[in-house]
């Protein structure tokens, strides 16, 4: 023995999984989702895809270069990343979309940070968040077959019906990785094989479903709550995004806070916010707050978690429940008395909140209707919205609903014309809701907005009396939106410029409000 | 009662290369050289001189002190002196010296039967002492040391660990196959010490010829069973056997005794009987010489002071063709490495394994950052947080290290660095950082005392 042997500290064997191994595996279960989607919405997702993926790819490796760093791509990240990301848009993309969300992805949210396992928020979501941002409306546009239409989350949001069948088996309208089925599978493949942590995603889901079967409006009705939890991401978020290993808690129970915060957070912004694309925000914020959870969260070893050590001496055939381990009981306990705290503030601030509505509302028929002195219901409206029962009101208006109808008074209690209350959902960012005040010789009075959530300095600019003002004093059975500007006709409404979404909104809105006065309020009276 | 701890590994066992081959006695030619610290706990003295002549079973040096052993030769020869000499350790340690005549004549008395039921439980002891018994498993703990609980009669286990749970090894399941009643007879010796144990045989499910032979030698006896156990490492540590046999866990501060639990090897059980109905010191023990570089992988019994060379010599060498990477005293998990193979086996070595590659050489190659995946935390044996612990110990925060995160309950079996995808080394930095804190407070209580 003349040369000396290797000397190294124990343990000399190592297991088989190393990090590529764990992202090819990802990469498998996120498969069956790709794989549905490229059938389902045809050549352009693939393409949507494979420039992501390359994109990614690409940033790393250049990134690794110039900066002299040890090459990381070949350790399949960036291509998990670059998938993910491509699941997450519509496949009607263009694609330099996919291309600046990759970029933004792995320079920004995981090179600059320092790379793998030093990202402070999941590099995928980071992508689509700027894109969403950035490109708003490219990114909520799906138009698969070039019809333009809703995507069933946000069908959902307005109280219609969905196909829940097609929704989960990805089928419907959406982003490239929306089959709730392929994503299910691959999953719990994830779960099933530990290569993510059971805590997250299942907290996720749970407190999800919990806080949608609270506050939803429909109770645990299983229909319901499958639409919801099948739709906007949820699945992708519970099993792909949030169980990011670098992204998420180091510990048991810091894992399931973080995920029923993810989940918390995902009811309410999909309940509340009115916008489908919620959940990607949801997982960034619980991301944000890792760092605190594990630094207060910590697991006591074996030998000093005392519940565990009378458990253990009373060893011997104990029940399954018996073996639950305390956080669990803790947490379920914490969840129950999170949800009844919150059902609670909100049947205690359900009539302020109405109370302070209706208030406005008043303000602004009093704001149309400029004679006005004191406002009657008028049955027959009231019969025709009852009847409605919150669904669409026509055709031709697009999401309108019509809310309330009122007859207004003059100081002589001589009838002063109509106020109707009606609200487009197909606003450039939820609803638009506003008061159209029509006049006893059928022209415009004024219209007022009381939900306007536009974006500034665009669509918020529909507020401003240059738009509204074209409505006032005219007596036309339709408007027309002219993009172009210049108009001369009578029915022609010049739009915002820049923001013909809001504008075509708005416009809807009025002809519908108009088409309701005329055909049920003055028909039925 | 469960059968596993919670946490663990599945490496590869590759026991298939020696667990049929019978045990052998390997006698060797050379000199002989036996280190004078093989245990823990002070250094014995040695009791002969240059020029002595010795027999095989004669005291050479005595224990210093409670916490030490005696050490016997196992040859027959004269002292060729007191030297320094390369350990398995890779320092240079003081060793005694012996030119081994080849005949091993043995110290008179020993190997004949004795009665022993009417020895008293101070005799008893007084044996095991005097045999120079040290734990087996590969610590070297004095055998009497852990005999003499504060209060023997709060001890309810005496748990004889036959896990073998270190891959490739496979000597125990040998001597349990071929030594089965001599084990239970030494467990049953250790249980007259302790009136209300009772005896468990604790063995790995791969083992099932070793199972059904203690089975054998256990039937009728009402204070000793045996206890299969899944197959998975740690299974044989002290604290994994605890958890699954007592159904508690304890700080590394206390002792198995503090939970009224006695674990001894079975190699250490048949040590003590070979001792007390034997009157035969301790001076050689199973060993398993194997792994993909061995041409004969087989289990033998070895002499301590023997070279490991001589040994694999003996044993028919490497195999042909293949580079020999790394020689493990020991098996993977928990081996120590060895820079040379000609140093001497010590009392408490259990095998020699052979590598044709190197699994740290290949990892560093391997490495990427940390995923924060959780399986570290996950394969922990004792509960801890490995990512955390190895994120505080490379920031140098070991406040946070040590009493946040538990980092001195770390016992080193290595689960968490096998487990690592990103290959990352974290027992080894939990060492050198349970060393800095362990030097810092030693130094903090020597200026304190000043």
């Amino acid at each position: 023995m003349n040369n000396m042997l290797n000397i190294s500290s124990s343990p000399h064997a190592r297991d088989k999984w190393s990090t590529a191994y764990i992202m090819r595996m990802v990469l498998l279960a996120l498969l069956p989702a790709t794989l549905v989607g490229v059938i389902h919405y045809g050549f352009h997702a693939l393409l949507v895809i494979l420039v992501s993926v390359a994109t990614a790819v690409l940033c790393e490796f250049l990134f690794d270069k110039l900066c002299h760093k040890p090459d990381t791509w070949k350790d399949c990240s960036a291509v998990v990343t670059g998938l993910l990301l491509a699941l997450c848009l519509s496949p009607s993309v263009p694609l330099h979309l996919p291309v600046l969300g990759s970029m933004f992805a792995i320079l920004v949210a995981k090179c600059c940070f320092g790379g793998l396992g030093k990202n402070f928020i999941n590099p995928a979501l980071a992508g689509r968040c700027f894109l969403l941002i950035s490109f708003g409306s490219a990114m909520s546009s799906f138009t698969p077959d070039a019809v333009s239409s809703a995507t069933p989350v946000a069908l959902l949001l307005t109280g219609e019906q969905v196909n829940v069948t097609r929704m989960f088996l990805g089928t419907t309208n959406g982003v490239i990785g929306s089959s709730a089925l392929a994503l299910l599978v691959g999953g719990l493949f994830l779960w099933a094989f530990d290569f993510i942590h059971g805590e997250i995603c299942f907290s996720v889901l749970g407190m999800f479903t919990l806080v949608i079967g609270l506050f939803g409006g429909q109770g645990f009705d299983p229909h319901f709550l499958l639409a919801h939890i099948s739709g906007g991401g949820v699945l992708m978020a519970a099993f792909f995004m949030a169980t990011d290993y670098v992204t998420s808690p180091a510990t048991p129970l810091g894992q399931l806070v973080y995920g029923m915060l993810i989940g918390l957070l995902g009811g309410i912004f999909r309940l509340f916010s009115g916008t489908a694309d919620s959940f990607s925000y949801c997982v960034i914020t619980g991301n944000l707050f890792v760092p605190l959870i594990d630094h207060y969260i910590i697991s006591k070893p074996f030998a000093y978690r005392r519940l565990a050590r009378a458990r253990q001496l009373s060893a011997g055939g104990q029940p399954w429940y018996k073996r639950i381990p305390r956080p669990v009981i803790v947490l379920t306990l914490t969840a129950a008395i999170a949800g009844l705290a919150l059902s609670g503030v909100y049947a205690v601030t359900k009539k302020p909140i109405e109370d302070q509505k209706r208030a406005a509302q008043a303000a602004s028929y009093k704001a149309v209707l400029p004679n006005a002195s004191s406002f009657e219901t008028v049955e027959a409206a009231d019969k025709a919205i009852a009847d409605l029962n919150g669904a669409v009101y026509g055709t031709g208006f697009g999401r309108v609903k019509i809310n309330e109808v009122f007859a207004a008074l003059d100081e002589n209690g001589d009838p002063a014309g109509h106020a109707v209350s009606v609200t487009s959902s197909d606003g450039f960012d939820g609803d638009v809701t506003l008061a159209v005040g029509i006049d006893p010789d059928d022209a415009v009075s004024g219209i007022s907005f009381t939900q306007l959530n536009e974006t500034p300095g665009m669509g918020m600019r529909v507020d401003e009396d240059e738009f509204k003002g074209q409505f006032i004093g005219r007596s036309v059975s339709k408007f027309t939106l002219n993009k172009a500007g210049g108009s001369t006709a009578e029915d022609e409404i010049d739009s915002v410029s820049g923001a013909s979404t809001t504008s075509g909104a708005v416009v809807n809105a009025v002809n519908a409000a108009l088409d309701f006065y005329k055909n049920i309020v003055k028909g039925g009276a | 009662m469960r059968d596993t701890f919670r946490g663990g590994v599945h490496p590869a066992g590759r026991k298939e290369l020696s667990r049929d081959v019978p045990l052998r006695e390997f006698l060797p030619t050379g000199e002989m050289v036996f280190p004078l610290s093989q245990h823990i706990g002070k250094p014995a003295k040695p009791i002969v001189k240059k020029g002595d002549a010795v027999l095989v079973g004669q005291r050479i040096a005595e224990a210093d002190g409670f916490v030490s052993a005696h050490i016997y030769s196992s040859c027959s020869g004269t002292v060729k002196g007191i030297e320094k000499r390369r350990t398995l350790m890779g320092a240079m340690a003081d060793c005694i010296v012996v030119d081994n005549d080849g005949q091993f004549t043995q110290v008179e008395g020993i190997g004949q039967r004795e009665d022993v039921s009417g020895l008293t439980n101070g005799d008893l002891l007084f044996r095991v002492q005097n045999a120079g018994i040290v734990g087996l498993g590969g610590a070297g703990f004095p055998t009497h040391v852990k005999l003499q609980p504060k209060d023997p009669s709060a001890i309810r286990y005496v748990i004889a660990n036959g896990a073998e749970c270190e891959p490739y090894l496979t000597c125990n399941d040998q001597l349990m196959r071929s030594q089965a009643d001599a084990i239970v007879e030494g467990l049953e010796l250790v249980l007259r010490l302790f009136p209300n144990a009772e005896g468990v045989i604790a063995i790995e499910n791969n083992k099932p010829e070793a199972i059904a032979a203690m089975q054998k030698a256990a039937s009728g006896k009402s204070r000793v069973r045996v206890l299969p156990l899944k197959t998975k490492y740690p299974q044989g540590g002290e604290r994994s056997l605890i958890q699954v046999i007592a159904g508690v866990d304890f700080p590394i501060s206390k002792l198995p005794a503090d939970v009224g639990c006695v674990v001894d090897n079975v190699g250490t059980l048949y040590a003590i009987q070979r001792a007390v109905v034997y009157n035969e010191p301790l001076f050689k023990q199973v060993f398993t010489l194997t792994g993909d570089a061995a041409a004969n992988p087989g289990n033998w019994i070895v002499r301590d002071g023997a070279s490991f060379a001589e040994l694999l010599e003996a044993s028919g060498g490497l195999k042909s063709g293949v580079e020999l990477k790394k020689a493990l005293v020991g098996g993977p998990m928990m081996g120590i490495a060895l820079g040379s193979l000609d140093v001497p086996i010590q009392k408490q070595n259990n095998g020699l394994t052979l590598m044709v590659e190197d699994a740290n050489e290949i990892a560093e190659q391997q490495m990427t950052a940390c995923l924060r995946c959780g399986r570290c935390a996950t394969v922990c044996p004792v509960g801890l947080l490995p990512q955390p612990m190895s994120d505080a110990a490379t920031k140098g925060d070991y406040d946070r290290f040590e009493n946040k995160l538990y980092g001195l309950e770390c016992i080193q079996c290595g689960s968490c660095t096998f487990a690592c995808p990103a290959k990352r080394p974290l027992m080894q930095i939990f060492k050198e950082a349970k060393s800095e804190i362990l030097a810092r407070k030693r130094a903090a209580a020597a200026g304190g005392n000043k």
